[in-house]
């Protein structure tokens, strides 16, 4: 445990040095075999690519999240087991966060995701369209935004015919 | 002069056929581009949970997947379970283990069976889905269930195994093991099944990491990853075994890991009943989840499945988000059918195991003359099957 650790302080402390320790806001290890992060998004970019080229390749998915502080993106990468979780929050009113696809091929169905169902818009991604969502889906209404409850979905669809 | 045709094929086929879509671009026989659109079954499921308590979500969880809903029940209640910080007894982490593993035989056999269907070779797809009802009537003497076993709840396991169960369980995955030996034998002697699966559907070893490919599709591109012996949940700290690769990088290869891994599951099974712990198979928890933020993993049949928790002190979540290993593959399904032939769309697409399957409705462009036409799953299958009788 104490050499695991070690290892982990060891990517802490190169992700701090690569971005600035001002841009990494904190870092939590839970448990064996997990890490988060939470960095500024101004640095996401080069955070991913940092983590990238030590070894953490596998994107698992992108979560977006809302909460009450506001709405919060958070990148499950993985190098064999160990899993790094980096967490960015996303102003309400703007919600616009760069893409990662040139660094990780795979996760461009990932952002078309989160981007239809919380309406954070990833800059320079190559196709936005709807994946998920009908062609017909009201502009606007994000449903994993707790703003939009069950109700009002189903009201603003009825309106829709 | 353009023509468009369209098809509209079906309402949805929950069963085995479900609804996808696929817009190919295709230059004579080789298809050039590939755009998916996904979503005809999405049920908002995510959303859904934010309104149920734990235990309500237990059920619906339980209902994303027909075919694997035991390894997404065993990542939620995982997850729940280490927001709770309460420690599974380890009869009930054998127990899981061993459902696990039925699943994942009872999954590869179905597999191969629709593999088998796809290139035409309905015999094979009779004995599969034949053997398939021995696991099934295995799963059914433990859990009561054909399908959605329903194993699972927060704190532990709904079942016990006895000795009469487990001495029938170990005499019916020797049949599964003997019989799946003697198809790894037939998937890599026979001439039909070459000729339709060697340097089909190839997916590189870089582009498989590139595009975050997981599972038996990954492993087939000789990728060493695997969840349970990286991040080993229930027993698989435990429990001896191999992660099964090959390096042929195509649909060959993804039949041959997907085989031995059957194989590979027997033993699990065999090594869980003979150790099965002594003791309880479940603790009483709490309704309530403290305020957490749990990454659950699991390697599903299909590859790595990952579930995000975050709770917030009540008894509902205020965020479930869950990753199904088919939405993983679906980039990589993309790389490996541009260039190949329309012949091959079907076997290639049943290659990676896709969860919503079978491709309800396919739109074809052909880049010569901008020509447009519509074909569903079964009109193609039949196209491909004569297709290569031609050759």
């Amino acid at each position: 445990m104490n050499s695991l650790s070690k290892d982990y302080q060891d990517i802490i402390e190169r992700l701090k040095k690569e971005i600035g320790s001002e841009n990494l806001i904190g870092y939590e290890i839970p448990r064996p075999r997990r890490i988060w992060f939470s960095v500024r998004k101004e640095k996401l970019v080069d955070a991913i690519t940092h983590l990238v080229g030590k070894g953490f390749v596998h994107l698992s998915t992108i979560t977006g999240l809302e909460d009450e502080n506001g709405l919060e993106v958070i990148y499950h990468l993985n190098r064999k087991g160990l899993e790094a979780s980096l967490k960015v929050e996303v102003p309400v009113k703007q919600p616009v966060l760069p893409t990662i696809t040139p660094i990780i091929p795979g996760a461009i169905l990932y952002e078309r995701e989160v981007h239809e169902l919380l309406g954070v818009v990833f800059s320079g991604h190559p196709n936005l369209s709807l994946l998920i969502l009908p062609e017909d889906w009201p502009k606007g209404v994000y449903p994993l935004r707790k703003k939009w409850t069950h109700k009002e979905i189903k009201k603003k669809l009825s309106r829709r015919t | 002069m353009s023509s468009i045709i369209k098809i509209p094929f079906g309402p949805q086929h929950p069963a085995l056929k479900e609804p996808e879509n696929f817009m190919f671009k295709v230059d004579g026989e080789y298809v050039v581009d590939v755009t998916p659109r996904i979503g005809y079954a999405h049920r908002g499921i995510e959303k859904a949970l934010e309104d149920r308590t734990y235990i309500q979500d237990l059920y619906l969880i339980e209902r994303i997947c027909g075919i694997c809903s035991h390894a997404h029940t065993t990542c939620y209640t995982q997850a729940v379970e280490e927001a709770l910080k309460v420690d599974v007894p380890p009869r009930a982490k054998y127990i899981r283990t061993i459902v696990t593993e039925l699943e994942r035989i009872h999954n590869h056999y179905f597999w191969l069976g629709i593999v088998a269907h796809e290139i035409g070779f309905e015999t094979l797809f009779m004995y599969t889905w034949r053997d398939r009802e021995i696991v099934m009537d295995l799963l059914e003497l433990l859990s009561g269930n054909r399908v959605q076993y329903a194993m699972n709840m927060i704190g532990g396991v709904r079942r016990d195994i006895t000795p009469e169960i487990s001495s029938k369980i170990m005499k019916g995955v020797k049949v599964l093991g003997e019989r799946m030996k003697y198809y790894k034998k037939i998937c890599s002697d026979d001439k039909t099944i070459l000729a339709r699966s060697v340097n089909v559907g190839i997916l590189k070893t870089k582009d498989a990491i590139s595009l975050c490919a997981v599972g038996p599709t990954l492993r087939a591109s000789n990728v060493k990853r695997d969840v349970r012996a990286d991040d080993p949940y229930a027993a698989y700290d435990e429990i001896p075994f191999h992660v099964v690769t090959y390096d042929g990088c195509d649909v060959a290869s993804r039949i041959a890991t997907r085989c031995d891994e059957v194989i590979e599951s027997v033993e699990i099974i065999r090594y869980a009943l003979e150790h099965l712990p002594t003791g309880s198979i479940e603790v009483i928890v709490s309704r309530v989840v403290p305020p957490a933020e749990i990454i659950s993993r699991v390697e599903a049949p299909r590859g790595e499945n990952l579930h995000y928790l975050r709770s917030n002190g009540t008894d509902k979540p205020s965020r479930y988000k869950v990753r199904s290993p088919t939405l993983a593959n679906l980039t990589a399904l993309c790389k490996m059918l541009i260039g190949g032939y329309i012949a091959d769309i079907p076997i290639v697409i049943a290659g990676i195991d896709p969860c919503f399957c079978c491709m309800d409705r396919l739109t074809f462009v052909d880049i010569n003359n901008d020509e447009t036409w519509g074909w569903e799953g079964e009109k193609l299958r039949r196209y491909g099957i004569k297709w290569y009788k031609k050759q």
